[in-house]
């Protein structure tokens, strides 16, 4: 019964859903380690900001849905800039004074966050109430839109960094910060573009996982879990690495979870990673060090 | 100075001086032990809260008179992070440091056991919760702690008769969390199934875990016609209630204990309609609309843990004992006045009355009445009031 094609399209479902919000908690944690090395422990922070934001502008200042979707990037990454000038940029290139440093940034985050939101979990309404039927197959129509947001914002991402001037220059300093210092990038505006960028990031997808899930201030610790998983099975800081290793970690658990169970799917996606740390250490799309 | 002055000087000094017994008041410090940091803050934040709104209409009314003296009460909050080894250290800071005499929690069996083996040896009163039979049930007979909330063993029973009389349910599908607590007492609630004839399928997901859709649906295709969310912490069942309607369950969703129908419905939204829960408190009793409006004055329009008015009731139990034990030195004074306590209403779960003989060897658990509520509107509405035999 558990093989039937009902059961085997809901793990399609369930699958893709998981899969496009994991690659979008994992882009932008890739992007600030590929470009800065810095490893952003508090990266699901960032996403709990987003989520916050949302829940703000949508569930109680009723702005329509689209509007404060596209707004809630910039609410996080623009007053962000100043935890970039006061924190991050001490740790670029120091991959692991950074992880020390953003770990304690990630509790402060966390606990700043508890005093002024206190513990409990709180719902951001469906934007989308309902669900589609094929066949016997359901999907939620909020997890549809989901997955149609991640791959705009993939696409535009893709975009901008594959056939931008903007692009082009972080993809020059993330080869090799000096030479591309040498040849007129101004890295330090460069550096700041993408920390824009990976905030926004991480907070859309925080405002969408809250919304799919619920909004706390302890909500950041899963997408950065995550985002870990996702970019270790792609590689630290490919971004194809990180749409393959969310789709890979997606459909692990949708298809393990539903047909071994939660423990199983858990257990087989450890597994996989630490196989591929043994066995390809830079990940399945990364390249060696 | 004048004969004068110095004759008013005196008259003055010896008014104030008749007049200090009046303002002085000495100072009577409280432990409180739960999670301030990690999963469990909600549950540590319900400790704190309940036992800041005691100690606040104790403070508020003059002080506690004990004897003939009265106390002004100060509670010392210290974090367990929902672990043994945070309870252990939190116990031994209230205990050797602050020289605390009575505890008010923690939650959770693994800080509970460990704080006892600090607190017991020592005669410090704990007023505590966790659902390790251990708790209670040991070598020293919990000869200085008692229990303010039911555990599966005492409302379970009556539970499962009020489901099977009432849900008519076949098959019971159980999420269960992969912990200790999980691992302990799904295999006893998988039993008690049994026995009333309902067939089970249980798994277990790991605590923190957001995605339940996989689970939910190797459930369905197994052929489960309800779904009991008895292990689950607050958010995460509320997720499971929503994914659960979400890819088109439309049977029963129930939880036969944790009881946490506010968060649930903040949680899963109008997805949470129909829903059925196990519940501590009667929140349409006034006094109990009372303790809401004060836990709202003070802290805010959020939702209030179920845990709150469990700690508020265990420390004004304490207060009580400690005024009819006429001592603030004396804990086994104490303790035996908290024994003897039965009948006192603090005011949110009616008379006190302690049970516990037969399953711990001590009658140190507090016997409440509980409800089965079903969520109509977005609200928890009463369908029936059940008592621990």
């Amino acid at each position: 019964m558990l093989t039937s094609p009902i059961v085997l399209g809901q793990i399609v479902v369930n699958g893709l859903s998981l899969s496009s919000i994991y690659i979008l908690v994992a882009l932008g944690f890739t992007l600030l380690f590929g470009i800065m090395r810095v490893v952003n422990f508090a990266h699901g922070e960032f996403a709990m900001l987003g989520g916050f934001s949302l829940y703000y502008l949508y569930a109680v200042f009723k702005l329509p849905w689209l509007l404060a979707i596209v707004l809630v990037p910039f609410m996080v990454a623009l007053p962000a800039l100043l935890l970039e000038w006061l924190v991050f940029r001490w740790f670029y290139q120091k991959m692991f004074q950074s992880m020390i440093g953003l770990l304690g940034l990630n509790m402060a985050m966390i606990y700043t966050a508890l005093i002024a939101w206190d513990a409990f979990e709180r719902n951001i309404p469906a934007a989308f109430d309902g669900i589609v039927r094929f066949g016997g197959i359901i999907a939620p129509i909020d997890r549809l839109v989901t997955i149609g947001i991640s791959l705009l914002a993939l696409a535009g991402f893709y975009l901008l960094m594959v056939h931008t001037r903007w692009g082009l220059a972080m993809r020059a300093a993330a080869q090799d910060v000096d030479i591309a210092a040498t040849q007129g990038i101004d890295t330090r505006r460069i550096y700041k573009l993408a920390f824009v960028v990976a905030i926004g990031l991480a907070a859309l997808a925080g405002a969408l996982y809250g919304q799919i899930y619920s909004v706390s201030p302890f909500m950041g610790e899963r997408p950065l879990f995550v985002a870990f998983v996702v970019v270790i099975l792609g590689g630290m800081g490919s971004i194809p690495g990180a749409a393959l290793g969310g789709v890979l970690l997606g459909f692990t658990e949708s298809l393990l979870g539903t047909l071994y169970g939660g423990s199983v799917a858990a257990y087989a996606s450890f597994g996989i990673v630490i196989l591929l740390l043994i066995f390809r250490p830079w990940g399945l799309l990364g390249k060696p060090e | 100075m004048t004969n004068f002055k110095m004759k008013a000087t005196l008259a003055a000094l010896l008014l104030a001086g008749s007049m200090l017994p009046a303002f002085a008041q000495e100072t009577l410090k409280i432990g409180a032990i739960g999670s301030l940091s990690g999963g469990g803050t909600a549950w540590g934040l319900a400790i704190q809260r309940g036992a800041e709104l005691a100690v606040d209409e104790v403070n508020k009314a003059g002080g506690l008179k004990v004897g003939d003296k009265t106390y002004k009460v100060e509670l010392l909050m210290r974090d367990d992070q929902y672990t043994g080894q945070g309870g252990k250290t939190a116990a031994e800071r209230l205990v050797f440091q602050d020289k605390v005499k009575f505890i008010v929690g923690p939650i959770g069996s693994n800080p509970v056991l460990s704080t006892v083996q600090v607190t017991t040896p020592e005669k410090v009163l704990l007023m505590s919760n966790g659902f390790a039979p251990a708790i209670l049930k040991n070598d020293h007979k919990a000869s200085y702690n008692f229990r303010f909330t039911l555990t599966n063993v005492e409302y379970a029973p009556n539970m499962m008769k009020w489901v099977k009389d009432n849900l008519k349910l076949k098959k019971v599908g159980i999420l269960v969390p992969n912990d200790a607590i999980g691992q302990q007492v799904a295999p006893a609630l998988v039993k008690l199934y049994k026995e009333s004839g309902i067939d089970t399928i249980a798994d277990f997901y790991e605590r923190g875990s957001k995605e339940f859709s996989p689970l939910i649906t190797r459930m369905m295709a197994a052929g489960v016609d309800g779904f009991d969310l008895n292990f689950n912490a607050p958010g995460e069942a509320g997720l499971m209630v929503k994914q659960a309607r979400q890819i088109g369950f439309d049977k029963t969703i129930f939880q036969m204990g944790g009881p946490s129908v506010p968060e649930i419905v903040e949680v899963a939204g109008k997805q949470a309609e129909g829903f059925i829960s196990y519940e501590m408190v009667d929140f349409d009793q006034p006094s109990v609309v009372a303790f809401v409006k004060a836990y709202e004055a003070k802290y805010g329009k959020g939702i209030m843990n179920s845990q709150t008015p469990a700690f508020y009731n265990a420390t004004k139990i304490l207060f009580e004992a400690i005024r009819r034990a006429g001592t603030v030195d004396d804990t086994t004074k104490v303790r035996d006045q908290v024994e003897k306590i039965a009948g006192y209403d603090a005011g949110i779960y009616g008379p006190v009355r302690w049970t516990g003989m037969a399953n711990y060897g001590v009658d140190h658990q507090l016997a409440l009445p509980f409800y089965v509520v079903e969520v109509k509107d977005g609200k928890a509405v009463r369908r029936a009031t059940l008592q621990v035999d």
